[in-house]
């Protein structure tokens, strides 16, 4: 077996990532004020108003984005806030469905009466637009086929002036549409992204076109901590925390070397 | 004729929804709304097209014989889902679900999680303070990652208020700044397809 | 262990052969992967768009306005032979311009006029103390603005002015680089913690 530098990297990696998750310490985490804020706003919510959950991402962010999407979801559900699923990413689709109906079981919700899950629609920006004009003529019918004017919490709503706001729970640029396009509606929008995301979405929070934001497992851990609960956030905090240093560690040690060798060479 | 009326459908619908932005009239929502179901129906058709292209470029690549067994995998992945979901459904617990719960979304996240290991190894070959700018990079990325790590460090709570700052402030205004680029070369781009000087979209010579 | 635990579990570690090199393992499962996905967006944009938007209204319910989609879409399917594949450009034009129509007024006020109005802040807050984050904020957005700004040569004061520009793009990189770290650590923390507790149960 031959190894290279940067297999060592690897390994480093594995075997801290590994000895930190078995090790299962709580880490407290500080709560920054993007997450209360966020927390803030979905606590304020009147109960048995509607807020669409839009499920804008890919499997491969899953890891990243359930602790995000669950500690949303059982907040919502806890405070009798009507959930409206939708998905403008396919693989977003099954994901949004799965964790709406596990976790409204778990609050003892009805589908149909609590929450619903519409389903996919391609093209966001038409999709997003759409249902400006009409939830029910962009989903004619929900995920499983009932038809829209036969599911009860949804003969109230016609658009987005029925709705509380729109969670997009995100990977990519998505939240960017429903904030540039979904804003022509003035419909509050709340994006729950991936961390590698937030700094594309800051000049929308700071302009107020985003009302909050959380990103990230780091962001996760912060809401479980805020809601009173220990879910995946919590539980790779330690391990987030140990890669953090790890990576410093390398940008450090990387740097000596590039130093000590331009030292070599001004001399020789 | 081949592209000209291509450009006049382009055109008329551009206008048609540019205008359609400032009415609240009936009849405008009625054709915007119209107009986004087409939208959407066809882009429906441009992810049909496109597995189909997928097929057939599969195809010719098995029939040449370049990595045969691999492709025929892809395939057999490819057919074996809408078999699936066309004998069992779509819902929860059928087989196209376990598939997607179990074969398609735990690959596509591991192949996701690759990305920390060149993540990491790219920290430790490629971040170099070489320059001020270099430097500047490199100083607000620690800052970030040390703010983020829950250290119990003395004035920990201080280097968390101040890469907030850094990402509220500065960071923000040159995301901004990219923002506002990124919004005027879209909006000139937009302009020039709608009035027909930009026509790369239409492909070919004829 | 159950045999979708099993499946995922090996699958995962095939993966993550990669980091050792390229191998037959791993290009099996990337086919794979590849292949079930596309087979599943068929599956989801037919089922859930295609049926629901289109066949069921036009075909069961009668709305013979959707004829009208319904042949854009069958004219996009013309790229598959050279002597249609010209009638395709007509959806691709309904598209671009249906898109191109409503970018222009969006484009300008909910992104360019919005950011901008939001760039400008007092000078002093309300308990009058000087606002310095307010003029990072804009010396920082006309900066980085100039550096993008290739019309006029960076020489003297305005090359001084566009350089500052760069600094601020790297804060940017730098702040965004921080939080990709956190992003891809967080995926591979998810799959360890898969690995360790379903997987291989050594945690809990």
């Amino acid at each position: 077996m031959h190894l290279l530098p940067r297999h060592f990297v690897f390994i480093g990696l594995f075997l801290l990532i590994g000895i930190t998750m078995a090790l299962d310490i709580d880490v407290d985490v500080k709560v920054s004020p993007y997450t209360k804020q966020m927390h803030a706003y979905i606590d304020s919510i009147p109960e048995g108003s509607t807020v669409i959950m839009s499920f804008d991402h890919e499997a491969s962010s899953l890891p990243e984005i359930r602790p995000i999407a669950l500690a949303m979801l059982r907040h919502a559900f806890s405070k009798n806030i009507k959930l409206i699923g939708v998905s403008l990413y396919p693989e977003g689709t099954l994901i949004g469905y799965r964790l709406m109906n596990n976790i409204g079981k778990e609050y003892n919700k009805t589908y149909g009466d609590d929450f619903v899950y519409l389903g996919f629609r391609p093209q966001y920006i038409a999709a997003i637009l759409s249902m400006g004009e009409s939830i029910e003529k962009t989903f004619p019918q929900d995920y499983l086929g009932y038809q829209y004017n036969a599911i009860p919490m949804l003969t109230s709503i016609t658009n987005y002036d029925d709705i509380n706001c729109v969670i997009s729970i995100a990977d990519g640029s998505l939240t960017t549409h429903w904030i540039e396009y979904g804003g022509q509606f003035d419909i509050k929008i709340l994006g729950a992204v991936t961390a590698a995301m937030v700094t594309t979405y800051d000049p929308y929070l700071s302009s107020n076109q985003m009302t909050a934001m959380i990103g990230g497992l780091r962001g996760a851990a912060e809401y479980e901590k805020l809601f009173g609960m220990k879910g995946g956030g919590a539980r790779g905090m330690l391990a987030q925390s140990a890669a953090h240093l790890y990576v410093i560690f390398l940008i450090v040690l990387g740097n000596i070397f590039y130093f000590r060798s331009r030292k070599k060479g001004a001399k020789n | 004729m081949n592209r000209q009326i291509p450009l006049v459908v382009c055109f008329s619908f551009g206008l048609m929804m540019f205008l359609q932005y400032f009415s609240t009239h009936t009849v405008a929502r009625s054709l915007n709304l119209a107009i986004l179901d087409y939208w959407q129906i066809i882009f429906a058709f441009t992810l049909i097209l496109g597995v189909v292209s997928y097929i057939k470029v599969n195809m010719t690549k098995i029939s040449r014989g370049i990595d045969r067994p691999y492709l025929i995998v892809g395939l057999i992945g490819m057919i074996s889902m809408p078999i699936m979901a066309l004998i069992w459904g779509i819902k929860a617990d059928s087989p196209f679900m376990w598939m997607f719960e179990n074969v398609q979304a735990p690959m596509a996240s591991t192949v996701f999680a690759l990305l920390a290991f060149f993540v990491a190894s790219a920290s430790f070959r490629g971040f170099r303070a070489r320059s001020t700018q270099a430097s500047i990079l490199l100083g607000a990325a620690l800052i970030i990652l040390l703010s983020r790590s829950n250290l119990p460090i003395p004035y920990a709570e201080n280097l968390s208020e101040f890469a907030d700052w850094i990402r509220n402030y500065p960071s923000m205004t040159a995301r901004r700044a990219i923002l506002i680029g990124i919004g005027l070369g879209s909006l000139t781009t937009s302009l020039r397809v709608l009035l027909g000087i930009e026509r790369t979209w239409l492909g070919g010579e004829n | 262990m159950d045999i979708s635990t099993i499946v995922a579990g090996l699958l995962t570690l095939i993966i993550f052969s990669f980091l050792y090199k390229d191998n037959p393992f791993y290009k099996m499962a990337e086919s794979l992967l590849i292949g079930v996905s596309i087979g599943y967006v068929l599956v989801i944009t037919w089922s859930n768009t295609l049926m629901d938007m289109l066949f069921e209204p036009l075909f069961q319910s009668g709305k013979l306005i959707l004829l009208i989609p319904f042949l854009l879409g069958l004219l996009m399917l013309g790229r598959f032979s050279n002597k249609t594949a010209a009638l395709s450009r007509i959806p691709i034009a309904v598209m671009i311009g249906s898109g191109a129509g409503i970018a222009i007024p969006t484009m300008l006020y909910n992104r360019t006029i919005k950011q901008l109005t939001a760039s400008v802040m007092p000078l002093f807050s309300p308990d009058g103390t000087f606002n310095f984050a307010g003029i990072v904020v804009i010396i920082g957005l006309l900066s980085t603005l100039a550096y993008f700004y290739f019309s006029r040569e960076h020489k003297g004061k305005f090359g001084l002015f566009a350089k500052v520009g760069t600094y601020f793009l790297m804060i940017f990189f730098g702040t965004t680089f921080g939080y990709t770290v956190m992003s891809r650590m967080s995926t591979f923390i998810g799959r360890m913690e898969f690995l360790l507790s379903d997987f291989l149960k050594i945690t809990q």
